[in-house]
């Protein structure tokens, strides 16, 4: 059987760079997170300010939210690793399109995040129980987590295509993730409390859309707001999508170093 | 080779890095079912850019080129699948060698039973046995050379490109590859080659284009490029002992006549004292005349004989003439860079 191009990258790029190694690192440190910091935090955070339950209950949803980064940066790093060892060059000299090639990146991006969704899900069963997903909410999440690990990985691979230093590249990587997490609700709520500032930034971080929706999701209060945040999502997706295809398409195909 | 064999065809192809800035240039070349072309130049003559051109990897900003029936500016993914391509810069996936060569086969669509054993094929033809478990950074570098070569044949074309394919590759390894090489051109493969190995261009290639400063400088087959470029050939003879001072200076007059010169080390013939090489137009006679010359001057020769012109001697010609005729014409070339091409879309 001879797949499709887009989905022979796809496994391609599963069967060339997704070593065990890296998996369980990507997998396993958020599942730890809710382990570990949910477990302890539970203990000293009041259930007043996580909206009634504990605070590993509220955690969840955000590592769920958080799958979408994951997936984004390793399609990002895919594609990085790709042009830093010439396998970009060496797949269009071959039967392939850059569309299918990005899109194959991005798929990877999706599947991942997805397969993360079940994993993070999975491991806050015995913490927080079985959620009330209903099939509107299952939709949501979803949708919610594919439109961010789109977003992610189309900004990743756009900056991919730009960089020509390695260490540029996982530096801002790195800086990306780690205040792309904190400045959002993924590990608390914004209140009446937080600074107006801060609310402010937390409002321009997709991962708060994201992590807002999927909290209402699992608590089965999906509102208009979830319905506008997922449309916000749609809208910076389709925009980092738009911007790394432009990328793409002007990008030197030659090997860096 | 009749025309309606061609199977790649480019004229006036060109390509400019910026305005007025062209890697290459007017190149007018074909190539025929079953030829193996060589592409020889200096670094910076415009043999990768070429490769990159005629495989789609550039796009060509004049001329045009009609590659297996199609024109290269509209050219895709269906002529692509038709191409091989071995580029000059390493690339490799991020596991074991065989895995590589499977996966790769896989990309191509090539079916999985077939992809087996092609590999096996490919592991025991390019010597990786040893290598077949190992992750390519693992490898040595020719190792690696072997396996980017080895990892381009797992699938079916029609011409296979090959960017400097020998670089790093021991006398054996690399005389291996190009009899399988050979032998694939033999059955109707066409090969375009680069190489700054001169002596595996004349092995390989049927014909040879010669690149310089991004322009055509002759095309033809190694012979032809020898007898045009090659110059005068050359009479080397061993004496009994060294020859003296005084004897040299004589001999250098006494050859003056007869159209003949002594190469000196300034000409870049470093020689033992009891050897001397002669340049001449007509080196049979010298040969005869020489023997007589040590005979009066009771110099016993032990060896006389005529060395052929090289690819080499043709390549030195033509390239050290042009450079002259540059450097007295043009302000000095600015570099081509390697990368900040872009590719099509």
């Amino acid at each position: 059987m001879r797949w499709p191009p887009v989905l022979r990258l796809v496994i391609r790029n599963f069967a060339s760079n997704l070593d065990p190694t890296t998996v369980i690192i990507r997998f396993g440190q958020p599942a730890v997170t809710i382990i570990v910091l949910g477990t302890m935090f539970s203990t000293i955070i009041s259930s007043d300010v996580t909206g009634g339950g504990s605070y590993t209950a509220f955690l969840v949803p955000g590592m769920v939210a958080f799958q979408m980064i994951t997936g984004g940066v390793v399609s990002g790093n895919l594609f990085w690793l790709d042009r830093r060892w010439s396998m970009v060059e060496q797949i269009f000299s071959g039967p392939f399109l850059r569309s299918e090639y990005l899109g194959g990146l991005v798929l990877t991006s999706l599947l991942f995040s997805l397969v993360g969704v079940g994993i993070m899900m999975l491991v806050g069963l015995p913490f927080t129980g079985l959620p009330a997903l209903s099939p509107l909410g299952v939709l949501a999440v979803l949708l919610t987590v594919a439109l961010g690990s789109i977003f992610f990985a189309g900004f990743l691979i756009a900056l991919g295509t730009r960089l020509r230093s390695a260490n540029a590249y996982f530096s801002i990587q790195s800086f990306l993730q780690l205040f792309v997490i904190f400045l959002s609700t993924v590990y608390y709520p914004i209140t009446a409390k937080t600074p107006k500032v801060l609310a402010a930034v937390f409002y321009a971080n997709p991962l708060t859309y994201a992590a807002n929706t999927i909290r209402d999701a699992f608590a089965g209060t999906l509102g208009s707001a979830d319905l506008g945040a997922l449309g916000v999502l749609a809208v910076l997706a389709a925009a980092a999508f738009g911007v790394a295809a432009i990328a793409f398409r002007t990008m030197d195909l030659g090997p860096i170093q | 080779m009749p025309s309606n064999d061609l199977v790649l065809e480019t004229r006036d192809l060109g390509y400019a890095y910026a305005p007025d800035r062209f890697a290459i240039r007017h190149l007018s070349v074909g190539l025929h079912r079953g030829e193996v072309l060589g592409l020889l130049g200096r670094n910076g003559a415009g043999k990768t850019t070429t490769v990159r051109l005629l495989t789609t990897l550039l796009p060509p900003t004049e001329g045009t080129a009609i590659v297996l029936g199609e024109d290269l500016r509209h050219a895709g993914r269906t002529l692509r699948s038709r191409l091989g391509v071995v580029l000059q810069s390493e690339s490799l996936d991020f596991v074991s060698v065989e895995r590589n060569l499977t996966l790769y086969a896989f990309l191509w669509g090539v079916p999985r039973e077939v992809a087996k054993s092609r590999a096996e094929e490919m592991i025991a033809l390019f010597e990786l046995e040893a290598a077949r478990r190992r992750k390519p950074w693992a490898l040595s570098g020719g190792e690696r050379r072997r396996f980017q070569v080895a990892r381009e044949l797992m699938h079916d074309m029609e011409i296979l490109f090959l960017d400097e394919p020998t670089v790093g590759l021991d006398a054996i390894a690399r005389r291996r590859i190009l009899r399988y090489l050979r032998e694939r051109a033999r059955q109707g493969l066409s090969i375009v080659f680069t190489t700054h190995i001169l002596h595996e261009a004349d092995l390989l290639c049927d014909r040879i284009a010669v690149l310089h400063l991004g322009r055509l400088l002759a095309l033809d087959t190694a012979e032809g490029l020898k007898q045009r470029y090659g110059g005068a050939r050359e009479v080397v003879a061993t004496f009994g002992g060294a020859l003296p001072a005084a004897l040299r200076a004589t001999l250098v007059a006494d050859l003056a006549p007869r159209g003949a010169t002594l190469l000196a080390p300034e000409d870049g013939r470093p020689e033992p004292p009891n050897r001397i090489a002669i340049r001449a137009d007509h080196a049979e006679e010298i040969v005869p005349w020489l023997s007589r010359w040590a005979e009066a001057h009771a110099l016993p020769i032990e060896r006389v004989a005529v060395e052929e012109a090289t690819l080499e001697s043709a390549f030195l010609g033509m390239i050290g003439d042009e450079e002259e005729a540059e450097a007295e014409t043009s302000p000095p070339r600015e570099p081509i860079p390697g990368d900040g091409v872009r590719g099509l879309p």
